[in-house]
């Protein structure tokens, strides 16, 4: 589940990069764990520390991270996987980045404003920071940054961060060569940088987070990207660390970037190791390994029993559903939906599942997210209030057993995928809740790329499951929009709600963060009752952390890049 | 032989259009694309409408495969979708962790096998024979991704003998006979797994082709005329009995290359095997066809080995 998720959920490249001045993050790093709730982030802390292998002991100056393969797509515009997004936010700054509980933050840029009508951004970038080769880096970086994410030849992921900027169709579909710059990115001084938007939308800070690259390194001409491409494992950006070796399928190794503009970075060597679920627990407790992600509460259960990590659990960004083709008149009676909720017993199967490891969701927002709210439905588990929804929609039960309408059996084909525990389980449990409502479930398995094409591509389906992973942002509109009911779009289930769509644009207009609080509240609750999906379940991400590594502290918005330049090995005794 | 030789290499050329249309067909068949693979609430479907479009993914077929195919004539592989790096890159990157791996299990196998083999078949119905059928029998049986994983417990966990994972020391810098060292050492237990599992094979063959050999006349002859065993056995009949055996080498060229996707996993082995079943998922048609195109390439090159070294060993096979 945790691979598919990473694999083709795109996890979202939250702008987690180093951090913001030096001096005011670091009372906040501290402050900012324990201003989580339990909910938020666990912490289980080292109980035996003297049982640290020797091994890692005599590992004075150097880090090492457990990883999944990255790719190589080093650089801060075209890397799509987490562990991409890692090696960049260690070797590039970004002008933001952001806290705990996911707010922005001042980085390269230290401060900015925005305009009253919420489009213009103006940055004002810190003098004397220095490129890995002296360089200072300059608006004009900045400008190169975000004008390569707009060239026409450019094939990478981010284009949905530049194409509301004002003047972006006419660069990118420029054939003849006569446009030379994006009219919404104006270089005002070497230190100040403005955007321009074609629209206000308060989620857009988030796009000014990836770590820039400086143009007398990077430059190409425009149109021919390749260049830029070329200089993937060449990376060079203002990040505390420098690319030393890559060895693909392996490990990719940090030295540290002496003239750090934050301040010396206190580890000589980061490594990072690829690592596999399989075997993670071995590496850890055997001391090859210093942080690590673990998946299985039995393996969190081994490293507890290690005794020499502190371990931190948090949900992950992300929740499960189920998807039903609201354009099927069975599933576009909202009672019915309610009903399939209601009659699925979703806190069982999740003890059953996770053990503990994640909690039963009800909306499509992150618990850790400001705008999250414990004041809507929970569903629980109740087979009458199931059965007489589904009597009030006309779905008469018959002496086989089954419910039927107008001479019709209710009979679900689900589509899902297959080699997934996670479906294996659900699949015995959802059958069987079900059929006692006298609904007949068919699982229909196939291999994850089909299922994609089927549900978004075609849109042929009834039923399906999935797990989004969602930004750090609460704006779903990328999900439930009106604009999304298209093939390939990401509404596959045709959700269309003018409610919804009204609150979800004031939420995206709306600057003040109560006032949004206030808006995405309402939507919540809306989303809630109207259930576009039938939620299932927010998981947890559990870290272990070598109680020797002082400085990681991981949670829903920070990764154990964040900060890397103030993390210390320290003696255990 | 040379004539044949030319005339064989020749005729590969067609084969290998043949098999490039049919992979090619296949994989672009399977549902989806290495777009549809973005499933991401930050990626709008104008974003992805806007890729495919880049990347020739909306035209039929057969205008994509002309456009590959023009490309691999000049020598250029292609650009992998997932990795946004040159497939051949890509390729090398990986292929040669494999290839050493494969090649020392390889090794291994032949070393351990032919010896078994013979010694089975010389004895055959005796005890050494009962134990190494069963021994066999259970490394062809067991689960790689089992062994592997009893093997680290044992070994890297318990013992602390060898390490858990991985080719080098992390952060390791070593070159020459110190990286060759560090090498073998992670190399171990993959290498266990992976031989133990392909021992069987070679060693059941080497036995049956034994046992058909030591039935000929001419070693009934040759103990007649009072040769001392050894050489009956290890210079008349093992020579002949080996003819097969030179085929399964040849056939094997291909594995050397292919990785093995379990083993490499379990161990972190940055070998190839992993990378192409990821490029399987996400539809990564470039760097599948580079890979399946070197395979079948391989698989072809192997079978004309195997077809002139049996010339070479047994006389009586003449190649025109």
């Amino acid at each position: 589940m945790k691979k598919f998720l990473s694999l083709f959920l795109g996890i979202l490249i939250l702008v987690s990069t180093a951090s913001s001045c030096a001096k005011k993050v670091s009372n906040q790093v501290s402050n900012d764990n324990t201003s989580l709730n339990k909910s938020q982030l666990e912490v289980i802390k080292a109980t035996n520390p003297e049982k640290l292998p020797q091994i890692s002991k005599d590992r004075k100056d150097t880090l090492i991270v457990g990883t999944t393969a990255p790719n190589g797509t080093f650089n801060p515009i075209y890397s799509s996987s987490l562990y991409d997004s890692w090696v960049v936010s260690l070797i590039f700054d970004g002008l933001i980045t952001n806290d705990a509980q996911g707010n922005p933050l001042p980085n390269v840029a230290e401060k900015w404003d925005i305009s009253q009508d919420g489009k213009t951004y103006t940055f004002y970038i810190k003098k004397g920071i220095k490129f890995h080769d002296g360089k200072e880096l300059t608006a004009e970086d900045v400008a190169f940054t975000f004008t390569a994410i707009c060239d026409p030849s450019y094939d990478g992921p981010r284009t949905d961060a530049v194409m509301y900027l004002e003047g972006y169709e006419e660069y990118n579909k420029d054939k003849k060569n006569t446009v030379k710059e994006v009219k919404g990115i104006k270089v005002i001084d070497p230190y100040t940088i403005q955007f321009t938007l074609k629209e206000a939308q308060a989620p857009a800070i988030w796009n000014f987070g990836y770590g820039i690259m400086p143009k007398h390194y990077y430059a190409f001409e425009k149109g021919n990207i390749k260049k830029l491409k070329d200089l993937f494992l060449k990376p060079m950006g203002a990040g505390a660390y420098t690319l030393k070796n890559y060895k693909p399928g392996a490990e990719v190794v940090f030295e540290k970037n002496p003239n750090y503009w934050k301040g010396e970075p206190k580890i000589k060597t980061v490594v990072m190791k690829v690592t596999n679920a399989n075997t993670v627990v071995q590496e850890l407790t055997s001391g090859n390994v210093d942080i690590d992600g673990v998946g299985k509460p039995e393996m969190v259960e081994m490293i507890k029993n290690a005794g020499f990590f502190n371990i931190y659990s948090y949900p992950s960004n992300s929740y499960s559903y189920i998807g039903l083709n609201l354009r099927d008149e069975r599933f576009s009676d909202k009672r019915v939906r309610q009903a399939l909720m209601y009659g699925l017993d979703r806190k069982g199967f999740i003890s059953a599942y996770y053990k503990g490891n994640a909690q039963v969701c009800n909306s499509p927002v992150s618990p850790v997210s400001w705008a999250y709210t414990d004041e809507i439905n929970k569903y629980e588990y109740n087979i009458e209030r199931a059965n007489k929804l589904l009597d009030e929609a006309g779905w008469v039960k018959k002496e086989d057993g089954f419910r039927y309408k107008d001479g019709k059996k209710f009979t679900i084909h689900w589509m899902t995928y297959t080699g997934s525990k996670f479906v294996e389980s659900l699949v015995a449990i959802l059958k069987d809740n079900w059929r006692k409502l006298g609904i007949e479930v068919v699982p229909e398995l196939m291999e994850f790329g089909t299922l994609v094409e089927k549900v978004y591509d075609k849109r042929e389906f009834e039923m399906y499951n999935m797990a989004w992973s969602v930004g750090i942002d609460p704006d779903s509109s990328g999900i439930f929009s009106k604009a999304q009911n298209v093939p390939g779009g990401n509404n596959s289930v045709g959700w269309i709600n003018e409610e919804s769509e009204k609150l979800m644009n004031q939420g995206l207009v709306e600057f003040n963060k109560e006032k949004r609080k206030e808006i995405y509240k309402q939507w919540l609750k809306l989303a809630n009752e109207e259930l576009p999906y039938l939620f299932l379940a927010y998981t947890k991400d559990n870290v272990a952390v070598s109680c020797r590594v002082k400085g990681v502290n991981p949670s829903p918005y920070i990764d154990w890049t964040y900060d890397i330049h103030k993390v210390e090995i320290v003696d255990v005794k | 032989m040379r004539q044949y030789i030319t005339r064989r290499l020749l005729e590969m050329i067609p084969v290998l259009l043949g098999i490039s249309i049919m992979i090619f067909a296949i994989f672009q068949l399977a549902p989806g694309d290495p777009i549809s693979a973005m499933v991401d609430p930050k990626t709008s479907a104008a974003t992805k409408a806007k890729l495919r479009e880049q990347l020739h993914l909306n035209e039929p077929i057969i205008v994509q495969y002309k456009y590959w195919i023009m490309d691999m004539l000049k020598g250029n592989w292609g650009e992998s979708f997932y990795y946004k790096q040159p497939v051949t890159k890509v390729i090398h990157s990986f292929l040669w962790n494999s290839f050493y791996l494969s090649l020392a299990s390889f090794i291994l196998g032949a070393l351990l096998s032919i010896p078994i083999g013979v010694l089975s078949a010389t004895k055959q119905y005796s005890k050494f024979d009962y134990i190494f059928t069963v021994i066999a029998l259970i490394g062809i049986s067991m689960p790689s991704f089992f062994f592997g994983l009893l093997l680290i417990k044992w070994f890297a966990v318990d013992l602390k003998i060898f390490p858990v994972s991985g080719m080098t020391n992390p952060g390791s810098i070593a070159s020459g006979f110190a990286l060759f060292k560090e090498v073998m050492y992670h190399m171990a237990l993959p290498l266990i797994v992976l031989t133990f599992g392909s021992l069987a094979g070679l060693m059941r063959y080497t036995r049956s082709s034994m046992l058909e050999v030591i039935r000929q006349d001419y070693i009934r002859t040759a103990r007649a005329k009072g040769l001392r065993e050894k050489v009956v056995i290890y210079k008349h009949a093992l020579r002949n009995a080996l003819i097969p055996v030179v085929t399964i080498f040849g056939m094997s060229l291909p594995g050397l290359f292919s990785g093995a996707i379990i083993t490499e996993q379990i161990f972190n082995w940055p070998g190839i095997g992993p990378i192409e079943l990821q490029a399987v998922n996400t539809r990564d048609y470039y760097l599948l066809m580079g890979i399946n195109m070197m395979l079948a390439f391989l698989t072809l090159l192997g079978n004309l080995i195997a077809d002139v070294t049996y010339a070479v060993v047994d006389p009586r096979i003449r190649l025109k």
